[in-house]
């Protein structure tokens, strides 16, 4: 009782509590809202930055350099800063990269946080027995709250006294109907009585007053939100491709200096020499600027994609929807509109269809019939909802309304088609009243009419069909009224049969005008003692609303089917509703049955049906809650059109960990709270943007702000070309390796002097290729990449082998003979022909030896040498610069040849292939003649990767596509 | 590779390997049939030794385009380096370090001196040409034997005192050792725009305080009848003309730090990269 509880929480339900008592409790339980999920604190992230990926490799590069430095400056050698500026430099692109990756993840995580700072809710409290507006924030227990009609309710309250009031705990449960609240206690279960209103949910009428019994994260939606964070984060797809890249790459890397550091000891190289090589084979290996790439190629995406209505809180995930192939997709508010519409009408005998777009402004039925007449005016009039004043100049849809959801379907169908209801309805006097109630399931009112002539009142009402109709005597047909013969009742029967299989809540109307003399104009009505008659009506017809798809939906539902995704419909609707939706948008085709469908059109019973036959299924939930996870599987697997109906939270989490068994990458998309540990779950959860709760956005990966399911498709689509490009742009990278790397290895084995030094590896890897990388993730998709399968995760790898070994052994072996002419050509113009280069290097590199004899007679000092040596990086770094050109152009397409896919398509490339010349220009000073040595090189790559796309076959060998 | 990510045991991982490596259902060896090996080694095979045969053919006509006489630029050599015989170096550079009283310490120097000048013996000479004129020494065309040009003498008597010929131990154990100043050469250059470039010694740093000095020939000068050169092809007999100096007043027991430069028009010794253009810098300490 209402003492028992002011004792238990310590608080006056009249005066509320005192603010030094509530200040108290605030100390002591916290501020009443939701903890966030615990982030990582800022300086994990960039520590984690500064290991990820290559880190550790070039780590080990710097620290090598350095104790290489730290030796010779001990033995006094005479230049032992090289090695010590080459670790700094080492250090430095670790870091600034690091940095980079850690901005543009600080960047998009930043576009959430403004998510959660959103309006302070106010509270109106009742605190040293005065009513004040508080922060919702300051709620504590044992507060006193009122609320009304359209408010969020502060915290969980217990009520002590309501008036109609209704809660809508759709982002808690899932369901869709507004539940009344009163202040008794009708079940054990809290989630089911009717005396707490929770957290975060919305009052959608009446009024009540309750007591604050819990606030924050003790909260019903608070133990949800804390179950959601409990659910592990998987690993992304493109994390595990990019990790599996990074594995490979170190590998390589590894073997080869490890390999190749042996070679170097036993040739009798000094150790320290030695362990320099490793460092160089290290960098050359090591793609430095492609991870920095890959973010700023998937941050590119993204905001492409938040262009479109997809915001993506995690850079990674902008690829996962790529590789999705089924997405559970939420009903209510994603696939439709989320309100409910006339859909359908029935008068005169015949069906008629009404328009359920978004922005309707006409309806196209035929309306000269004098019933719709009759009909229209019922609908005015027995309809107490109202549109909010002040919204005249708004689209009539868009007017906000106050009145339950059938209503307000019903207002807004005639503001359409009627014009100003409002002056219809004061027009039409309203006299009496009986509002819907559940026991008489149906609502009436008695009006004067709009005719000065005729003093009769109008009785209008409407309500469950049958209840309607069993109150009925005559029925009106094209305005006049005739008797309810039982072949018009069958008529009936038919149609509210019909519209009811289409899942639509559908209501009947009926009138009476009530005759003069009996009910003159100062009748006292009395709706309680109902001194009217309420019998021997006349129906005139009936209405049925949903809530009907998105127009853009079936659209995007075909086109996640030609691309290979299988939408699944999980709702905690009823299962015809479900259903109907699900065939009006095409997650169930037009063809295919289910096994009920097909038992129907057999006429022979369920059991008898043969499973495999059906290609949909409709699941209740219900029958999931006693389903093996066999069964499950089983059904996951053999239907490929699915919706499971009046789901749970756990169930839907139930189906998403069935889904991701099969191996699939799982999209799910949802609002409320309770989709939040499902959205944690998925491969790539997708939040509501406008009708998301803030838990269901804190769980997702990525936000639809217009919540609309047709964004998703854009999504895919991006995401996949993502992924194309990615395996192009690192295809592109992984080529130059091969050239940067072959200089050391032919420079420990030959003893030549060394073409390319370290810091211009970097030169390269940092400088001139970053642009045209990123460019290739402009790139234009080669084919429908909307009409393929999604990849197979396990098969279709970011980084084959057939890439790797095209990249490695054949594109980049040309482009490193290239570089080497290159090499050869200035050595030999500038006085060093190729043969007196083989087994010069100690002579060459020693100090000492100040006349060094050219193979033309000239002598040059250590310095000269070096002058030149550095001379050869700058070819070599040239021609690299000249056929990694090449390499962009053929890696431009995959499959196509460079005349199919055209060069002008994509400009950015253009940019990408001047920046590159132009940092090459910047960067090195050597003669013109120079890049020139390498275009031929350039030009074979380019007509070989043209005639390996177009000779597949005869070769076993396949192009890495 | 999918394997990485998932937990699997040690022996799970090699018997998947070995299936790797010989699978015997599928009779795949390393992920593939034997015969599509065979093919893919083959196509390698192919082409690498086309590439082997491009890289051939392009070193080749990089060869048949080349200048035999003279390199196609000389961007890179401005001004010639310049050496000093005998060349012991420490970790910083030339240094000259030696004990009258320990023959051993001079002995080595003296030979590497002696070593050097055999090059320069009237018989290691008599090929190249006596020349007196003290201009350049212009050879339009191959006047030489074999279709070469001329090269002219440089004997090591030039040296005198310091030629070894009467002081086999170059003045090493009185004190007053001499050292051999060489130019390096560079096809084509024409030193000190027709006055002949000399060597010229001082202290490091401090030039005013006096070095004597003895520089053979007189003047410590590069004739000019040695320039320029024409390359190794035109020109096979040719070697550097020699400057010889004798330091006379050298403190014993400290080190001294002496720069030789080249003085000429067209010699610059001012690069601060290289310690070796123009000039060459040494630490000299004669002990007791």
């Amino acid at each position: 009782s209402a003492s028992e509880l002011e004792e238990k929480y310590g608080t006056s339900i009249n005066k509320g509590l005192s603010s030094s008592r509530a200040a108290e409790i605030l100390a002591r339980d916290g501020p009443n809202s939701l903890t966030p999920p615990k982030a990582t604190p800022e300086i994990v992230k960039f520590l984690k930055q500064m290991v990820g990926g290559f880190s550790i490799l070039l780590w080990i590069g710097a620290v090598f350099s350095w104790i290489s430095f730290g030796i010779q400056f001990a033995q006094g050698a005479e230049s032992p800063f090289d090695n010590l500026y080459l670790g700094v430099v080492l250090a430095l692109v670790v870091i600034l990269t690091g940095i980079f990756a850690y901005y543009q993840e600080a960047k998009s995580t930043n576009i959430m946080a403004s998510f959660s700072k959103m309006i302070p809710q106010q509270a109106l409290v009742i605190r040293d027995a005065e009513k004040k507006e508080l922060p919702a924030e300051q709620l504590v227990v044992g507060d006193i709250v009122e609320i009304k009609g359209g408010d969020r309710i502060p915290a969980d309250i217990r009520l002590i006294s309501a008036q109609g009031c209704k809660v809508d705990n759709s982002s808690l449960t899932g369901e869709s109907e507004p539940q009344s609240r009163s202040c008794d206690f009708t079940h054990e279960n809290p989630l089911e009585t009717k005396n707490i209103a929770f957290y975060s949910t919305t009052c959608v009428e009446g009024t009540a007053t309750g007591i604050v019994i819990n606030t924050g994260d003790r909260t019903v939606i608070g133990r949800i939100a804390s179950l959601a964070s409990g659910v592990g984060n998987e690993k992304t797809p493109i994390a595990i491709e990019i990790e599996h890249f990074v594995y490979l790459v170190a590998g390589v890397a590894i073997s080869i200096g490890v390999l190749f550091f042996i070679i170097s000891v036993s040739m009798r190289y000094k150790i320290l020499d030695s362990i320099i090589f490793l460092i160089g084979i290290i960098v050359a290996n090591v793609p430095e600027g492609l991870l920095a790439t890959v973010t700023v190629s998937l941050s590119l995406t993204a905001k492409r994609m938040a262009k479109k209505n997809c915001l993506v809180k995690n850079l990674e995930a902008v690829e996962t929807l790529g590789s999705t192939s089924i997405i559970c997709s939420d009903k209510t508010g994603t696939l439709t509109q989320n309100r409910m519409t006339v859909a359908h009408l029935w008068f005169d005998n015949q069906i008629y269809s009404a328009d359920t777009s978004e922005d309707q402004t006409t309806q196209p039925f035929d309306q000269s019939s004098p019933s719709w007449t009759a009909l229209s005016k019922i609908v005015t009039l027995c309809n107490r909802a109202e549109f909010r004043p002040g919204q005249e100049n708004l689209p009539i849809m868009k007017r906000v309304v106050v009145g339950d959801a059938s209503e307000t379907a019903l207002l807004k169908f005639a503001e359409v088609i009627l014009g100003d209801v409002m002056s219809i309805r004061a027009q039409n006097k309203k006299v009496a009243e009986i509002p819907f109630n559940s026991t008489n399931k149906f609502q009436l009112s008695i009006h004067e009419t709009d005719d000065p002539n005729d003093k009769r009142f109008l009785l209008v009402m409407k309500g469950a069909p049958e209840r309607i109709l069993e109150r009925c005597s005559t029925i009106m047909i094209n305005g006049k009224e005739e008797p309810l013969d039982s072949e018009k009742a069958e008529a009936f029967q038919t149609a509210y049969m019909e519209l009811g299989g289409m899942g639509e809540r559908v209501l009947g109307f009926c009138h009476l005008y009530l005759p003069e003399n009996e009910f003159p104009d100062t009748y006292p009505f009395d709706t309680d003692s109902m001194n009217f008659p309420t019998s021997n009506l006349c129906f005139v017809g009936l209405l049925s609303m949903i809530d009907p798809p998105r127009s853009t939906v079936p659209d995007a539902v075909s086109k996640c089917r030609s691309a290979g995704i299988k939408v699944i419909m999980v709702t905690g609707d009823h299962p015809i509703t479900a259903k109907a939706i699900a065939k009006s948008v095409g997650i169930i085709s037009a063809t295919s049955e289910t096994v009920e469908d097909i038992a129907k059109r057999l006429n022979i019973p369920v059991e008898q049906v043969n499973r495999r036959e059906a290609t949909a299924a409709v699941v209740n939930g219900m029958e999931l809650k006693d389903m093996s996870l066999q069964q499950l599987d089983d059904i996951l697997c053999n239907h490929s059109e699915i919706v499971f109906a009046r789901t749970s939270p756990q169930q839907k989490l139930i189906i998403v960990e069935g889904c991701q068994r099969q191996g699939a990458v799982v999209a799910v998309t949802g609002d409320g709270v309770n989709d939040s540990p499902a959205l944690k779950k998925a491969d790539i959860g997708i939040a509501m943007g406008i009708a998301g709760s803030d838990a269901a956005k804190n769980a997702a990966d990525m936000v639809l702000l217009d919540d609309n399911f047709a964004s998703i498709v854009t999504g895919v689509e991006e995401g996949r070309l993502i992924f194309d490009n990615l395996k192009k742009t690192i295809a592109y990278t992984l080529t130059k390796n091969i050239a940067e790397l072959c200089p050391f290895l032919i420079y420990i084995i030959a003893s030549i002097p060394m073409p390319i030094g370290t810091i211009t590896i970097l030169f390269i890897d940092l400088g001139t290729d970053i642009i045209p990388s990123v460019a290739l993730a402009y790139e234009k998709a080669e084919s429908d990449i909307m009409n393929r399968r999604p990849r197979n995760k396990k098969k279709d790898r970011l980084v084959n082998e057939q890439l790797a070994v095209y990249s490695y052994l054949q594109i980049g072996i040309i482009q490193s003979v290239g570089a080497f002419v290159t090499y050869f050509t200035v050595y030999a113009e500038q006085g060093f022909l190729p043969s007196t280069l083989l087994g010069v290097r100690v002579d060459w590199e020693n100090n000492a030896i100040n006349d060094f004899e050219d193979s033309y007679g000239q002598e040059w000092t250590k310095y000269q040498r070096m002058y030149l040596q550095w001379t050869g990086y700058t070819a070599f770094f040239v021609s690299i610069t000249i056929q990694q050109v090449a390499d962009l152009i053929i890696r431009k397409t995959r499959r196509n040849s460079i005349f199919q896919q055209g060069l002008f398509r994509n400009k950015v490339i253009w940019v990408g292939i001047f920046s590159q010349i132009g940092i090459a220009l910047i960067l090195s000073y050597v003669l013109m003649a120079y890049w020139f040595v390498a275009v031929p090189f350039a030009i074979l790559i380019w007509v070989y990767d043209e005639d390996f796309k177009l000779s597949l076959p005869p070769l076993p060998l396949t192009h890495p596509c | 590779m999918a394997t990485l990510n998932e937990k699997k045991t040690c022996s799970e991982r090699m018997e998947n390997f070995r299936r790797f490596v010989w699978n015997p259902e599928t009779k795949l060896f390393m992920g593939r049939t034997l015969i599509n090996w065979v093919w893919i080694s083959l196509y390698y095979l192919a082409f690498y030794v086309v590439m082997t045969g491009l890289f051939a053919l392009s070193i080749y006509s990089l060869m048949r385009t080349v200048n035999p006489y003279e390199p196609d630029y000389q961007d890179q050599l401005k001004s010639p380096g310049v050496t000093l015989r005998p060349d012991v170096y420490g970790d910083r550079g030339l240094q000259i370090y030696y004990n009258i009283s320990e023959n051993k310490t001079w002995e080595r120097l003296v030979t590497t001196l002696q070593t050097f000048l055999t090059a320069y013996t009237p018989a290691a000479q008599h090929l190249n040409v006596n020349c007196t004129g003290d201009k350049y020494f212009i050879q339009d065309t191959f006047d030489g034997p074999n279709n070469t040009k001329l090269s002219c003498k440089f004997t090591s008597d030039m040296l005198q005192n310091c030629s070894g010929i009467a002081d086999p131990t170059f003045g090493f154990p009185e004190g007053k050792p001499c050292f051999i100043i060489k130019m390096n050469r560079i096809i084509k250059f024409y030193p000190g725009n027709g006055t002949a470039p000399r060597v010229d010694c001082t202290y490091v740093g401090d030039e005013s305080r006096p070095l004597e000095v003895d520089y053979y020939p007189v003047n410590g000068t590069f004739n000019l009848h040695y320039f320029p050169y024409y390359g190794k092809k035109a020109q096979p007999t040719y070697s550097n003309p020699l400057v010889a100096v004798k330091f006379l007043n050298i403190t014993r027991n400290v080190e001294l730090k002496i720069v030789c430069k080249i003085i000429g028009a067209g010699i610059t010794f001012d690069n601060v990269h290289d310690p070796y253009e123009g000039k060459v810098e040494f630490k000299l300490k004669i002990e007791d």
